[in-house]
């Protein structure tokens, strides 16, 4: 087996103690960061994503996953910023104003990270306000991923999508959103970009959104 | 068997109304005419019997005594004293601060600042409680008008935080889902578990005594709107062993289990199955017909009565009790859930009495 193919599998089976060490004898081989990023850690985070989705997989094997893919990052980072290898882009995500709930939220950002992307992870009960704040401080972000778990706080979407209108900042970004009782139906009334119903579907989702499906 | 006919008119007559407790109000309900008792007919339905009804939570007494901080924490007492709405939430058993969200009707760990950043060390942060220190003669003192009252009905006692729910308290969601797949946090989850188990047991064992349990429901979620949180395989090694326990405190005390679990959990039944918990009632995600047909007869499963709105005409309640009864024939484990929909909504409260009648001649046959 090809190095980076022990490394995908190691990211598959969550093998954290053992990909940083693969990574490095990856480059000592003189193989390119990006080839290791690419074709052994983010591939293998998609099987994962895959397999999730069908139930094959559960929570705790993807987050186990996505541990061992960040030990490999870290070894590789200061590789990649070497060669300026930078992330597919960055997503703004948050569950929206009024409600507590993180656990969808946080698997999210685990795949949209373990897709390749850079996630700024502004935590619960994120205020409109604090979405245009971080989006102006990143013009280069565009998508923003709102998770709402309450049919209770459904219309604290639909309020964040409305501010970011009346900031001038809609046609700056693409906004997704998902959570428990959201619909592809609720999506659309609300103006939304996009909708996914789970953990993989949202990273699938960031990337053709960004235009890199 | 012979069994006595239904007496639609004699069994149509509420013969008193009782103080049922609520959660943060009391409320009064009807209490019918019945050829046994409910708890009767309700240990029918445990035992694999055939019951005289479809029993009902209309036949249960709920009890969730103030007196456990878990209860308040989680924003769920219904005693003598129901809680004001401002104090739900709080600190509980373990020292954990739950925040009461008054629109979901129940308490969350506001995560992001657990108690336990590393499972292995619970031992050194996490204290039990001691039973002791709570009034048990002063809250069964209390309660004892109301239970003397409906001893006539199952009575039930809820414990929150359940083994996966406490260990998301200790460590939020994420660290808890791993450490049950961890091979280095396995034995710290072994160790916790093992010793709540023990804990359940003193707590089980107390309910019963000062407030006469009989059923213990067993508060932990498995699952999200569309997967359990976990696999068969992980639930088999990491709870079934400590559900099965506690399952285990609930019958060598001649008590069952009501498991509480969210969650779209159809694949983890076998779970239950295999610790031995008597009843489950599935959220509406899960495909209840499938459970009914695969395991109906391993397990009593409750069904959530569809609503019906409030000026539904009669022959359109009747009809929809006929195809509920019809739906479930023949299978004497199913049980129905809509007590808390009958009191405010005629037509609900309507239904369930019309599925009594129904069941009660359908039973007959199958006696």
């Amino acid at each position: 087996m090809s190095i980076v193919k022990e490394i995908a599998s190691a990211v598959e089976a969550g093998k954290s103690k053992v990909v940083g060490g693969l990574v490095e004898q990856a480059l000592n081989e003189g193989i390119e960061p990006s080839v290791i990023l690419n074709d052994g850690m983010i591939s293998a985070m998609g099987i994962v994503g895959e397999k999730f989705k069908n139930n094959e997989i559960f929570v705790p094997e993807m987050l186990i996953a996505a541990r061992a893919m960040k030990k490999g990052v870290e070894v590789l980072q200061p590789h990649l910023a070497k060669q300026g290898v930078e992330p597919i882009g960055k997503v703004i995500l948050g569950t929206i104003s009024g409600d507590l709930h993180d656990i969808g939220k946080n698997l999210v950002g685990m795949m949209i990270e373990g897709a390749g992307f850079k996630v700024l992870d502004l935590g619960v009960d994120v205020p409109p306000e604090k979405f245009i704040e971080v989006m102006k401080e990143n013009p280069d972000c565009k998508v923003v991923a709102l998770s709402a778990l309450l049919t209770s706080t459904m219309p604290a979407l639909t309020s964040t999508i409305k501010a970011i209108e009346e900031a001038g900042l809609r046609d700056t970004v693409k906004i997704m959103v998902g959570g428990a009782p959201v619909t592809q139906a609720f999506a659309d009334e609300i103006g939304a970009d996009g909708y996914s119903e789970d953990a993989a579907s949202a990273a699938e989702l960031a990337k053709k959104l960004y235009g890199v499906a | 068997m012979n069994r006595i006919p239904l007496d639609r008119q004699k069994e149509s007559q509420a013969i008193e109304v009782r103080v049922q407790f609520g959660k943060e109000k009391n409320f009064e309900a009807p209490s019918y005419y019945t050829p046994i008792q409910p708890v009767e007919n309700f240990r029918l339905m445990l035992e694999g019997k055939v019951p005289f009804w479809m029993p009902t939570d209309e036949d249960t007494f709920t009890i969730i005594p103030r007196i456990i901080p878990d209860n308040v924490a989680r924003g769920y007492v219904m005693d003598a004293e129901p809680l004001a709405l401002e104090e739900n939430g709080g600190i509980d058993m373990f020292g954990i601060e739950w925040e009461y969200v008054p629109t979901v009707g129940g308490s969350m760990v506001k995560p992001g600042n657990p108690k336990v950043a590393d499972i292995c060390d619970w031992e050194k942060i996490i204290t039990f409680p001691n039973l002791d220190d709570y009034d048990w003669e002063g809250s069964a003192a209390k309660s004892a008008p109301y239970l003397e009252k409906n001893r006539d009905k199952l009575i039930e006692t809820w414990i929150f935080n359940g083994l996966f729910e406490r260990l998301i308290s200790f460590l939020d969601f994420e660290a808890a889902a791993m450490a049950l797949l961890d091979e280095e946090q396995q034995e710290a989850v072994h160790k916790l578990f093992d010793k709540l188990c023990n804990f359940y047991d003193d707590l089980i064992g107390r309910y019963q005594k000062y407030y006469g349990t009989q059923l213990i429901l067993f508060h932990d979620d498995w699952g999200s709107q569309r997967a359990p949180f976990f696999s068969l395989a992980t639930c088999r090694e990491m709870l079934v062993p400590y559900l099965k326990r506690v399952a285990e405190s609930c019958h060598k005390r001649g008590m069952y289990i009501n498991f509480h679990c969210c969650g779209k959990n159809e694949m983890l039944v076998p779970a239950m199955i295999e610790a031995g918990v008597d009843m489950w009632i599935p959220q509406s995600m899960n495909d209840f017909d499938m459970l009914v047909k695969e395991y109906g007869d391993k397990i009593c499963l409750g069904s959530r009565m569809s609503l019906l709105p409030p000026e539904t005409p009669d022959e359109d309640v009747v009809a929809a009790a006929t195809a509920f009864v019809t739906r479930y024939k023949g299978c004497t484990r199913v049980f129905s859930s809509g007590a808390m929909f009958a009191r405010t909504n005629p037509a609900m409260a309507k239904l369930m009495r019309e599925v009594y009648f129904q069941t009660r001649e359908e039973y007959n046959k199958l006696a």
